[in-house]
């Protein structure tokens, strides 16, 4: 079927498969339109339909609070449309999909799945295609069974790759959580969609990076670490990293980041920030080639950067109230302009 | 001319937001350190409460939902936003932080064409 999405400067015609996420049916044919969390949580993807038009699978997504359901109003990520159709997309569209990387459905499997802590889980998806993305990105993921997509960003980085890395802390009752650690995943078949996602790393901006990343957000991060680290960024700039975590057992990557750091020669400083813990007196000796401190990682990071923002681009991903927590510091203590700030907010 | 006491100044720290009921009108006064300012409580992008999700900097007041800003003191926009905030007439009677809010301000969360999206 036939979509008219009409924003206030351009209209696009979007052909939309039976039962396809209306979002996804634009984003895929180059519809730069507003979203960020794509799966539900944020709201920022709401448009307006005449009644019937559309249909949403998740009555009670977080995002809808931000509806005014007798406007028409709906969530493009949640819903889906049975015939041709008008909607309306309030807002100035995106001035580009990142990098013109169009998103798409690749099928692939699970494999290699790994426990990294008692919590955290790492597996690979092998591709039946191939995949281009930027650093920062994530994809939609969705498996038989499951009702609609979980958004994962993507830990490795090559221009273009079969494969793709995650981390995926569990959340107890969570519909993938469950699926992921109790269930057994190894060889499952998986549908992703993407690259999806404007949180991203591009080498040629040239400006030293800090990134702060909460919990699993450090999958992006390694994967603008991995994509600044082979384009040679720590020759001319500088990156520091604040990786928030609970206690030393729930670290994970240390030797990927000790490894980032040595091939970084000085210019690349990694700090794990503790806030139910004290430094224990072995980290140090441990891992010395990171560096640890007690307290909220938004804290941490006001602490150590002082007045040493400069020109830098910022990456934020993890929990929403570490991430506006931190966005506050980046702003009133770091004087970052929003063009400089690019944050992924998971859930 | 309805002038109300939204607040005393010290009510509200500088670089703050507070958010007042002006006879039966919520408003957001914030303070500048040299001037206090007055704006609807929500933000003009998709409502959030600029109470909770504003952030006072350097004269700028950015939404931390999606980086939304705008200068302070004119409520002109700073990309990413796509619209001014509004504001409500200030002035200071002693202690007093009076907000003229003879109407209430609202932001025009419709598209102007929507007009023609008939239902
Ligand atoms: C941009 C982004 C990137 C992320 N990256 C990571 C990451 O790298 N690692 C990580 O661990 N987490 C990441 N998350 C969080 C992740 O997407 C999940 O929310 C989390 O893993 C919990 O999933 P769950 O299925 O276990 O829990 P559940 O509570 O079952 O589901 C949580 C999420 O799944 C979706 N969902 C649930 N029910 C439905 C339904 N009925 N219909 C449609 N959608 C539904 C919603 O998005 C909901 O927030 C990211 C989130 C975002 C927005
Ligand atoms: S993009 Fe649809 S709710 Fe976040
Ligand atoms: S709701 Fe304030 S910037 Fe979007």
């Amino acid at each position: 079927m036939k979509i008219t999405v009409r924003t206030k400067h351009q209209n696009y015609t979007v052909a939309c498969n039976e039962g396809e996420r209306i979002l996804y049916a634009a984003l895929r044919s180059g519809a730069p339109l507003p979203y960020e969390c794509a799966t539900g949580t944020c709201g920022t993807c709401k448009a307006r339909a005449r009644p019937g038009d559309v249909r949403s699978h998740w009555q009670s997504a977080p995002g809808s609070s931000y509806l005014k359901p007798e406007r028409g109003e709906f969530l493009m990520c949640q819903s889906t449309a049975h015939a041709d159709c008008e909607i309306l997309v309030p807002g100035k569209p995106a001035a580009e999909v990142a990098g013109g990387l169009l998103p798409e459905y690749l099928k692939g499997a699970l494999c290699d799945l790994r426990m990294l802590t008692h919590d955290v889980a790492a597996f690979d998806v092998k591709l039946d295609g191939t995949m281009a993305f930027r650093a920062g990105q994530f994809v939609a993921v969705r498996t038989a069974g499951l009702e609609g997509y979980r958004a994962y960003s993507m830990v490795n980085h090559d221009e273009r790759t079969d494969r793709l890395s995650f981390v995926v802390k569990r959340l107890p009752g969570g519909g993938f959580s469950n699926w992921l650690f109790d269930g057994s995943p190894q060889n499952q078949p998986l549908e992703v969609f993407g690259p999806l996602g404007r949180a991203t790393y591009d080498p040629s901006e040239g400006k030293d990076i800090l990134c702060i990343a909460g919990g699993s957000g450090i999958a992006g991060i390694m994967s603008i670490l991995a994509h600044s680290t082979r384009a040679g960024h720590f020759e001319q700039h500088r990156g520091r990293v604040f990786f928030g975590v609970r206690g030393m057992r729930d670290v994970f990557f240390h030797e990927e980041l000790s490894d980032f750091v040595t091939r970084a020669g000085g210019n690349l400083e990694v700090t794990i920030a503790l806030s139910d813990e004290e430094v224990p007196a072995s980290a140090q000796s441990d891992y010395p080639r990171l560096g640890f401190a007690t307290g909220m990682v938004h804290l941490v990071t006001s602490e150590r950067m002082s007045d040493q923002y400069g020109d830098a681009v910022a990456f934020v991903a993890g929990p929403p109230p570490m991430v506006d927590g931190t966005l506050r510091v980046l702003i009133v203590e770091g004087r970052l302009p929003a063009s400089s700030i690019r944050y992924d907010k998971f859930g | 001319m309805a002038w109300k006491k939204a607040c005393s100044v010290n009510d509200v720290a500088v670089d703050t937001l507070r958010k007042f009921d002006v006879g039966g009108v919520g408003v957001l006064v914030a303070n500048l350190g040299d001037e206090f300012k007055a704006y609807p409580p929500a933000c003009p992008h998709m409502e959030e409460p600029l109470e909770q999700s504003g952030v006072c900097s350097g004269g700028l007041l950015t939404c931390t939902k999606h980086l939304w800003q705008w200068d302070m003191r004119t409520g002109e926009q700073r990309a990413p936003a796509e619209k001014p905030l509004l504001m409500y007439d200030v002035r200071l009677d002693g202690d007093d932080v009076m907000v003229n809010v003879e109407h209430e301000l609202e932001y025009e969360y419709e598209e102007e064409d929507d007009d023609d999206f008939e239902w």
